[in-house]
């Protein structure tokens, strides 16, 4: 690989991060929003080392063993060829436990207002199963997420949320009781109330938290797609 | 050689002498990926809509962009060392002594707060300028398991669990301490390829950017093996499997640390992943938090680039190994 072979490399895989961080929200789709920064001044020094590497000589030059740096066009032509969108209803469908670490009982504030509530998926899961006062109990709360079919017709309202990147993704799932499933990753708003559970403790195996649906609206996929 | 100038420099009529080999080629490599890149973004991209090949993709292109920064800032660090650190700033700072300079090392892993993508560059840094490698080895280990981040992530991921904190940072640090003392007990210096970056032309700052350029290819390199594969399996291995193994209790600690290698997640992460697997028993967990920032499929990738394959298939198997045993005594004895 000669010198200006690998500046060009560096240049491009510089450029391709700074295109999905610096100039697209598309970086949202693999990692947390407040690592945009990080991969901004990333791509900068990648760009600035290659870009440097073109104009600046050097006498003895060994451009030896580094054909393995060919490998650093591969995430570059999977962010242009195949753009990998958010994580969807396959990765969903695939993760497994209502994966929520316990929250404080005691933590959950009482809910405002009069009409439906907006909340996040996470936050219903946690007050389904966690919350001592049982705060949801009657109330109308509207829920943003795509869809994941379900056995029976049935389907989940789906989040996925990352801690770090989408890797370690795992999905918040409710099910939604009472209302024609949507196309499948379809973005839907969801109206509906809470259904208690009637066992005591929880079960083994899986369960998720239910919705009796009221209402449906389709919405355009969200630019934060995680939780 | 081409005496001091290149061929592009050559101001006669005639191509230089060296064209179409030596330095000064035409990128015709590069030229065909970026001719496959427009052909491929016209032409395949409307059929690469496989749900499996994207959600591949979107955990490929996340493990590569999320070590990305971790990796540049590594490697600008190291590059810092070599270039601006002088060597006899280490002979003063560590222990004269290797047995007492390999905990001293270890410890220090706590103020770099990075994950494991950058310690790997740092520690061939600190090699390079003359650390025995046994310290540098512990600080390699240590660092992206005991560093502060990781630790709040750890407790914030295990709320009202304080003794998972106290047993990932004890069992990581002795994990690195025996492994580096293993190390300068049986190691062998021709196993580890120690890289120089010493040498070069012109000032202190083309040095700085040559080192750079030179481990930010190489280790990219590697980085994007590594991505692959934890891509494949993350994708590849349904997780049923996982939630019928973390019921048999003397199965669940070699799966969990098995699964810690195979995922390769970012030891700031993989707090939250591990107390999402609620099947698992809490020594299990900590097995997962302790084997992670040591070794993993994208770190194996790094080290064999970095220093070599002589030493990776005997420091991997050993780390791996100790980290094991090593949490079992903690998880028993203190969870």
């Amino acid at each position: 690989m000669s010198r200006v072979t690998q500046s060009l490399v560096l240049a491009l895989l510089g450029g391709a991060v700074l295109w999905i961080s610096g100039f697209s929200t598309s970086y949202l789709n693999y990692v947390k929003p407040g690592f945009r920064p990080f991969l901004v001044g990333a791509g900068i020094v990648l760009v600035v080392l290659g870009v440097a590497g073109l104009f600046i000589r050097r006498k003895h030059d060994h451009a030896h063993g580094h054909g393995v740096a060919w490998l650093l066009c591969l995430p570059v032509f999977a962010i242009l060829l195949v753009a990998p969108p958010a994580l969807g209803s396959f990765a969903a469908a695939r993760s497994q436990a209502p994966a929520l670490p316990r929250q404080d009982p005691g933590s959950f504030a009482p809910l405002a207002g009069g009409g439906p509530v907006d909340m996040p998926v996470g936050e219903f899961i946690g007050r389904a199963w966690d919350d001592d006062r049982k705060s949801l109990t009657g109330r109308v709360v509207r829920l943003t997420g795509f869809v994941v079919p379900a056995r029976r017709g049935e389907w989940y309202v789906t989040r996925m949320q990352i801690a770090c990147c989408a890797a370690d993704a795992f999905a918040l799932k409710v099910l939604v009781r009472g209302l024609k499933a949507p196309p499948r990753d379809s973005w839907v708003e969801v109206t509906g109330t809470w259904v208690p559970h009637t066992f005591g403790r929880m079960p083994n195996g899986l369960v998720y938290p239910e919705l009796a649906g009221t209402g449906l609206a389709r919405v355009p996929a969200p630019a934060e797609p995680y939780e | 050689m081409f005496g001091s100038r290149s061929g592009w420099d050559d101001e006669g009529v005639l191509p230089p002498d060296s064209w179409g080999r030596g330095t000064s080629r035409l990128p015709w490599g590069f030229a065909f990926v970026v001719v496959l890149l427009v052909v491929g973004r016209l032409t395949l991209t409307p059929h690469l809509t496989s749900p499996a090949l994207r959600t591949w993709a979107t955990v490929f292109v996340a493990v590569c962009v999320q070590a990305l920064p971790f990796l540049v800032f590594g490697v600008a660090l190291s590059a810092a060392i070599t270039a601006f650190v002088p060597a006899s700033f280490w002979t003063r700072a560590l222990p004269r002594r290797p047995a007492a300079a390999v905990p001293v090392a270890g410890l220090a892993g706590a103020v770099l707060p990075g994950c494991e993508c950058a310690s790997v560059p740092v520690a061939s840094g600190l090699m390079a300028r003359g650390v025995t490698p046994a310290a540098a080895l512990a600080f390699l280990l240590a660092s992206p398991a005991i560093n502060p981040v990781v630790l709040v992530a750890t407790a914030v991921a295990f709320p009202g669990q304080p003794m998972m904190v106290v047993c990932r940072f004890g069992a990581s640090l002795a994990v690195a301490v025996l492994t580096g003392w293993l190390w300068l007990r049986y190691g062998r210096r021709e196993w580890l390829r120690v890289p120089s970056h010493a040498h070069g032309e012109g000032g202190r700052l083309a040095r700085y950017g040559e080192a750079m350029r030179h481990d930010l290819l190489h280790a990219g390199g590697f980085l994007v093996v590594g991505a692959l594969a934890a891509a494949t399996l993350n994708v590849a291995v349904p997780r049923e499997w996982l939630d019928a193994v973390g019921g048999v209790p003397w199965l669940a600690v070699p799966v969990m640390a098995v699964l810690a290698v195979l995922l390769s997640i970012c030891s700031e992460a993989d707090a939250f992943v591990a107390a999402s697997m609620t099947a698992f028993p809490a020594t299990a967990k900590l097995a997962f938090l302790v084997v992670g920032p040591m070794v993993d499929l994208k770190l194996i990738a790094l080290q064999a680039g970095t220093f070599g394959r002589a030493f990776t298939v005997r420091f991997v198997p050993v780390t791996f190994a100790l980290a094991v045993l090593v949490s079992v005594l903690f998880g028993g004895l203190l969870l």
